[in-house]
């Protein structure tokens, strides 16, 4: 529940809710409000829409710049109490707010994305309008960008649920409203899901509602404020590990009788230009050094979690040095595997310590993404991707039968 | 015995599908553009549909577009000449693609597995 509200308009019913959670977002949330205010106008002139800014009581007057937007939409904020961070937290303060207007169509951005247009407005709604269920948008990306999605999220959640929703936690997703009472009704709502955790939570949480499911093509990439990739992935690899692993537990019913894999709808394809995607750098050098510092630190614990050959592969890969190194596939999905039956069946004292084990791993098996992919284009990588997917879904029996 | 249908603009590919697929146990009805192509599938319910990417009156990305949007979970092949077309973003929603061939190895997997593939209702 909303510690607090302002409902200016006294708005008591919509059809199209746009959401934008917050913390400290005065710089970026009136440009944000404006665009989606000019995509609200356009596109959905004759429905009523309201903007919602689902705000962790900044301090920096966020509150203030979102009401002072140049906008003629009706405007909602609602904040958690202060202390009270995450942007899960604003979230389910959004789903409330939902379920009490009963709007037909969601759709959630966040507030830092600098090139956001208007159209991205009507290229998410639309599809929802239309019967979808859940879309997630698919931004240009180079292919060393969001290598936990490319390396880990999308293979598992592909093979786990058997749906191709290739970047299940952009951040942003539009959704029908009905689905918030799946939302809220989700009995896994852990500290991880309340922070960083909620974008992939939402993605398998409608997944396992069986609403149809789009992918919604933008063109662009997105561009955020200039962010250090390094700065807090710790934590948010954690956060969102620990989120899919809880969610393994709730659907396995699910998932078990999930064979292969199966596309989405698309929308979108009538993007006029498509742009470039922006280059990233990759240090592969600190990647290898990380691998070897965790192989180091957690070797004891990964000889407690997976078997032996998994461990005798990873001394092997060790040894091989940067020039050689690689991880394949198999081994990888079997570690992912391995590590989410551990994390079930640990004490919970024990998982934070099972997680950040995995983390080395991941940078190792993004050294060799980086390595195997070194000279393809971004298309090539992308069949790379799908390849190493289809790896997951043939490894598939393995889990089900450790699981059993 | 599950039902296939083969749309494709070339007659002897259409003859090469249905010979070989039939004498794996498949039943196979074939279409030779897009024409009134929803309304075929509609009527005929196929299991599946094998589709030509290229054809001459028709661009079967386009048409796979149509028919993800109205039959959502159809099993859809992408059968082609050329590779290139995964650069059209619209190919993704397709379940699986083959590269036209004289030998339908690669074909026959593609359809067990588009067949074989379980998601709970």
């Amino acid at each position: 529940m909303a510690f607090y509200e302002e409902n200016p308009q006294a708005v008591t019913k919509a059809d199209i809710v746009v959401g934008i959670p917050t913390l400290n977002e005065v710089k970026t949330i009136a440009a944000t409000v404006e665009q989606c205010a000019r995509g609200l106008k356009e596109y959905f002139g004759s429905m009523n829409c309201v903007i919602v800014n689902c705000d962790n009581q900044s301090v920096d007057g966020t509150k203030d710049a979102f009401f002072a937007a140049p906008c003629d939409i009706p405007r909602i904020y609602v904040s958690t109490q202060a202390g009270e961070t995450g942007k899960g937290n604003n979230l389910r303060n959004l789903f409330e707010v939902v379920r009490k207007l009963e709007a037909q169509a969601v759709v959630m951005l966040e507030a830092d994305v600098t090139n956001l247009a208007p159209n991205w407005i009507k290229k998410l709604a639309e599809p929802v309008l239309k019967g979808i269920g859940y879309v997630t948008p698919l931004y240009v990306r180079h292919k060393y960008e969001a290598t936990l999605s490319s390396s880990v999220i999308y293979p598992l959640t592909r093979c786990l649920y058997g749906r191709r929703v290739r970047q299940p936690n952009a951040g942003d997703c539009a959704f029908k409203g009905s689905l918030v009472e799946a939302f809220l009704a989700c009995p896994v709502w852990t500290d991880a899901v309340k922070s960083s955790g909620i974008d992939i939570w939402m993605t398998t949480v409608a997944l396992n509602s069986r609403v149809p499911v789009s992918q919604c093509f933008m063109g662009i990439p997105k561009i955020h404020r200039v962010k250090d990739p390094y700065a807090h992935l710790g934590s948010i690899f954690r956060q969102i590990m620990s989120t899919t692993f809880d969610l393994m537990k709730l659907y396995a019913d699910f998932w078990r009788m999930v064979k292969w894999s199966k596309p989405t709808a698309l929308a979108g394809t009538d993007a006029e230009d498509v742009e470039t995607p922006i280059p990233v750098d990759i240090n592969m050098n600190r990647l290898y050094d990380r691998f070897v510092q965790g192989f180091e630190s957690y070797y004891p614990v990964w000889e407690k979690m997976f078997d032996q050959t998994v461990c005798h592969k990873l001394s092997e890969i060790k040894d091989m040095g940067l020039q050689h190194f690689s991880i394949p596939t198999q081994t990888w999905a079997q570690i992912l595997f391995d590590a989410s039956l551990n994390y079930h069946q640990a004490a919970e004292s024990r998982r934070a310590d099972l997680l950040d084990s995995l983390l080395p791993l991941y940078l190792g098996k993004v050294l060799t993404f980086v390595k195997k992919t070194e000279r393809m284009s971004v298309q090539q990588a992308e069949d790379y991707v799908e390849s190493e997917c289809t790896v997951f879904e043939e490894c598939k029996p393995h889990l089900i039968k450790i699981w059993e | 015995m599950a039902k296939l249908l083969v749309v494709d603009d070339e007659e002897h590919i259409r003859l090469l599908y249905s010979e070989e697929l039939k004498e794996v146990g498949y039943e196979v009805i074939t279409a030779e553009s897009g024409y009134k192509l929803l309304e075929l599938i509609e009527e005929e319910k196929p299991d599946l549909v094998i589709l030509d990417i290229k054809m001459v009156d028709y661009n079967g990305l386009d048409l796979l577009q149509d028919i993800r949007n109205r039959f959502y979970d159809l099993p859809v092949i992408l059968s082609t000449a050329y590779d290139t077309f995964k650069e059209d973003m619209k190919s993704i929603a397709a379940d699986f693609y083959v590269v036209k061939s004289f030998d339908l190895t690669e074909l026959k997997k593609k359809i067990a597995m588009a067949l074989e593939t379980r998601l709970p209702t």
